[in-house]
């Protein structure tokens, strides 16, 4: 498929009398990795609700492949192909690690519900294909030795890279990561920099909103800046650590000094 | 027509009453607080004892009688509901209340028998006249006391201090908290404040009403309906709607049959569900959902390993199959048999509440639709009973479709007290459809089940048949839910939002673990029927609803193992200790509770946490020296 992957067009939202978002625009170009970035309080996380439909947006339209997003609910844009994580870790407790992620795999099951509960072949033999998948995925996530742990037990930072495998297991178009690297540590956060670029080799299209500069820096394509509900900069990390605008609405206007 | 009318307000008030006392608790806890019924039948009967027994003047009996159930209340909400407030989700803190209710009444039943009880009218029985109606006196009683108790409430909340604390806790309990506020305090106020409007509620009903132990749900029930219908946490919504639900009530009972007025109270409810969720005077504002916010237990994660789980039911299995040629049961058989057909209907809950996180006070009605449906099919029209039991599920099915398809945009808590309301319903229609079930009495001369020819007949024979039908549903279960069925299942009750991200179907799945309650249900009440020839509505009312819920929470919820702990434990003892009988209400309410408080897991989980542990520790004790260990233990 050509063109970007997600398209949003003047998109508004207000809450009563505040307006959260005003007419922001910006594609999301397929297979590049996005970064969402601006201080507290400058809508990103709204506008990351906004694309999921959490609630709906008082003005303008969100493409994806192409096909509005206008009324479909969560589910609906998860069975698009659009597949999101939250701020806070949302681990399923009560249940594994890898029940977890199998969790997630769950759109690809095709044995009915009869047939599991009849022990058919058939239906074993699609629980071996996504068990296989997932293992596979949380190898590649350094998950592994937690594999039958409750999934609430793990570190704030392995849980947030479940979150991302879990997310993976739906084969999505686009992922859309809110805040991954949030209550994470140095070390977490290179692990998490590495996964991210090794699932946007794979040729998902990846948009993440994120308060960690260096994060961002080290592996975004695209870099759109928020503030206060509207785009103040976009482009590539060299340009945005260069722009005025960006480092006025971080440091204050009267800063004038170079930000990381 | 004004007869009426009046009648209906003075129910009303009273319901008015209830419904206040609800939105008082949801107000300042987000509970809906099932035990508040309960609170009624203390009073009135506190107070009848203090009058008519002891001999005191009414005031006097009265107050006496508020204060006891108030100080009652303060202390109960003290030990159990509130210190649950922080670690239970809100699903099992509404099964607490539920089990305070099975408590409150079994401590009534001790003390007061089952009797139904009536107090004399507060200021003579003669009537007044006025503009030629003949007005009873407690009238004005029952108006007065609700008008003072709304307007000194209003007051309370709108202009004191207490009353913003209160409100604070109901926005935000950990910013009111953090600004010093004791929420604490403020939750057993406001249940011990729930409990002394019942009281008084009870108290002034009481001369126009008879009340027995078992009252408590059915004001527990009409006073939710009147929150629900006004508008849950909302005062004016409360009094309003108990006005409505009292007059509604009334005229069904007047122009129709007695028998429709509790019908139309649940017709009330889920039209009111339906087209205005949030009640007529709601106050739904749009949260906040990216966030989660209810609280989870940390439970961890019971289970056992596929190996031991094969040895140990096998185990199970066979000692179960062997158990009547040893000749030492037969006197326990047909308990044996009532276990066997109670754990399938439990399993079925057991799929809905601890796996998909549902709570239904209703699955007494599905026993009794699958039960009825089977019998009369049976007995009147003669039809093979295998057809009949089909007959059954048929219609169970239709009903769970049906009630899941009103509540499906609801929360969840919405459910569970749908299902009450629609066991309420379907009680009602069993009792009063006098010539198709045999109303209270009961029906009689249910054949035996009979499958191609053969009779089961004897307990021996019925016995195998619950077993295989009971090792079949467990495997059948045992398949689903160990596949993405099962896991869809648990990731819903874990987190809706997170579920629904990774396109599961949420509705539709909750609609499934629904039916496969009901049918599970509808099976087990028409092996009811067939076993005892006999079918009565107060062996699938709501008591037996909430005894499921019992032995389910008690066994250990979400693992198939855990109703076969908890039906067995609730079925057999009583039946060893036959003599204690009158205790088995109360015991069944304070082991709810204390299931709850000590053992979240259920017994089941409990077991298999500590065989865990043991089998830790001795693999433990092998790779160790025994001098470390010595060290170690010292």
């Amino acid at each position: 498929m050509i063109g970007p992957a997600l398209v949003v067009a003047n998109i508004s939202k207000r809450f009563g009398g505040v307006t959260a978002i005003s007419d922001v625009s910006f594609e999301v170009p397929r297979g590049c990795l996005t970064a969402l970035i601006g201080p507290n309080g400058a809508g990103k996380t709204t506008l990351f609700n906004l694309v999921t439909n959490l609630f709906p947006w008082t003005s303008g339209d969100i493409l994806f492949n192409g096909a509005s997003l206008k009324g479909s609910s969560s589910r609906q844009i998860a069975a698009l192909g659009l597949t999101r994580t939250f701020q806070t870790a949302r681990v399923f407790p009560r249940m594994t690690v890898l029940e977890n992620v199998l969790v997630g795999g769950h759109r690809h099951v095709r044995s009915h519900p009869i047939a599991q509960a009849l022990w058919l072949p058939s239906a074993r033999r699609d629980e071996m294909q996504l068990q296989a998948r997932a293992e596979e995925f949380l190898e590649l996530a350094g998950l592994t030795r937690y594999c039958h742990e409750p999934a609430t037990d793990l570190p704030m930072g392995s849980q947030k890279m479940l979150e991302v495998v879990r997310a993976l297991m739906t084969t999505p178009q686009l992922l859309l990561l809110d805040e991954p690297a949030a209550g994470l540590n140095d070390s977490e956060t290179a692990e998490l920099a590495a996964l991210l670029c090794a699932i946007r080799d794979c040729g998902v299209t990846i948009m993440l909103v994120e308060h960690n500069m260096s994060l961002v820096m080290s592996i975004a394509d695209q870099v759109i800046v928020l503030d206060v509900g509207c785009i103040i900069a976009s482009g590539n990390p060299k340009e945005i650590r260069r722009d005025s605008r960006v480092i006025a609405a971080y440091m204050g206007n009267d800063g004038g000094q170079t930000c990381a | 027509m004004a007869a009426t009318i009046i009648g209906g307000l003075l129910q009303g008030g009273v319901f008015a009453l209830l419904a206040l006392g609800f939105a008082l608790v949801y107000r300042v806890t987000g509970v809906v607080n099932l035990c508040q019924g309960a609170f009624c039948v203390l009073g009135a009967l506190s107070m009848y004892t203090l009058e008519q027994t002891l001999g005191w003047p009414a005031a006097l009996a009265a107050t006496g009688a508020v204060v006891l159930t108030t100080l009652f209340g303060a202390l109960l909400g003290l030990a159990t509901f509130v210190p649950a407030l922080n670690r239970l989700p809100n699903s099992s803190m509404l099964m607490l209340t539920a089990g305070l209710l099975t408590l409150v009444e079994g401590l009534v039943l001790i003390f007061w028998g089952s009797q139904p009880f009536n107090l004399p009218a507060f200021s003579g029985e003669a009537p007044v006249q006025i503009f030629g109606l003949r007005v009873a006196t407690q009238a004005f009683w029952i108006v007065g006391v609700v008008a003072v108790v709304v307007c000194l409430l209003w007051y309370l909340l709108t202009r004191t201090m207490i009353g913003k604390q209160l409100r604070a806790c109901a926005e935000n309990p950990m910013a009111a908290r953090l600004m010093g506020i004791n929420v604490t305090l403020m939750s057993t106020l406001s249940f011990s404040l729930a409990a002394m409007i019942g009281a008084i509620g009870g108290i002034v009903l009481a001369p126009i009403t008879s009340l027995q132990f078992d009252s408590g749900t059915f004001f527990t029930i009409s006073g939710f309906i009147a929150v629900a219908i006004g508008g849950m946490g909302s005062f004016v919504g409360a009094i309003v709607g108990g006005l409505i639900l009292g007059v509604a009530e009334q005229f069904a009972a007047g122009y129709i049959s007695s028998l429709f007025s509790n019908g139309i109270a649940v017709i009330l409810l889920l039209v009111a569900l339906m087209f205005r969720p949030n009640g007529l005077f709601g106050v739904g504002g749009s949260r906040r959902v990216d966030v989660r916010d209810e609280q989870q237990v940390h439970l961890g994660i019971v289970r056992i390993q596929n190996g031991p789980a094969v040895t140990l039911s096998t185990a199970i299995v066979l000692l179960l199959a062997v158990l009547p040629w040893t000749g030492w049961f037969d006197s326990i058989l047909p308990s044996l048999i009532i276990t066997g057909i109670l754990f399938i209907g439990v399993l079925g809950l057991d799929v809905l509440m601890g796996f998909a996180g549902q709570v239904s006070l209703g699955q007494g009605a599905f026993m009794a639709i699958g039960g009825y449906a089977a019998a009369i099919l049976a007995v009147q029209y003669d039809w093979p009973p295998l057809m009949g039991v089909l007959a059954g599920i048929v219609l169970s099915l239709a009903c769970s479709m049906g009630l899941s398809l009103v509540t499906m945009r609801l929360r969840g808590i919405y459910l569970a007290l749908a299902t009450l309301a629609f066991a309420m319903l379907v009680d009602s229609l069993i009792t009063g459809w006098m010539d198709l079930t045999g109303g209270p009495s009961g029906l009689v001369g249910i054949p035996a089940l009979s499958v191609g020819g053969y009779d089961f007949a004897t307990p021996f024979s019925m016995y195998y048949l619950v077993l295989a039908l009971g090792v079949v549903l467990v495997l059948l279960l045992t398949g689903l839910m160990r596949s993405s069925f099962g896991r869809a299942l648990k990731a819903i009750r874990a987190d809706q939002l997170a579920a629904a991200a990774l396109d599961i179907n949420i509705g539709r799945y909750k609609m499934a673990a629904f039916a496969i309650s009901a049918v599970f249900a509808s099976i087990s009440g028409s092996l009811f029927a067939f076993n005892f020839h006999y079918l009565a509505p107060d062996m699938v009312g709501i008591p037996r609803s909430l005894e499921m819920v019992t032995m389910l929470v008690v066994g250990g919820e979400g693992m198939l193992v855990g109703p076969l702990v908890g039906v067995a434990l609730l079925t057999l003892l009583p039946e060893v200790f036959q003599p204690l009988a009158l205790y088995k209400t109360l015991a069944e309410g304070i082991l709810l509770v204390m299931t709850f408080q000590y053992c979240p897991a259920g017994l089941a989980g409990l077991t298999i946490k500590q065989l865990h542990d043991v089998f830790e520790w001795f693999a433990a004790r092998k790779h160790i020296s025994p001098r470390i260990t010595q060290e170690d233990l010292r």
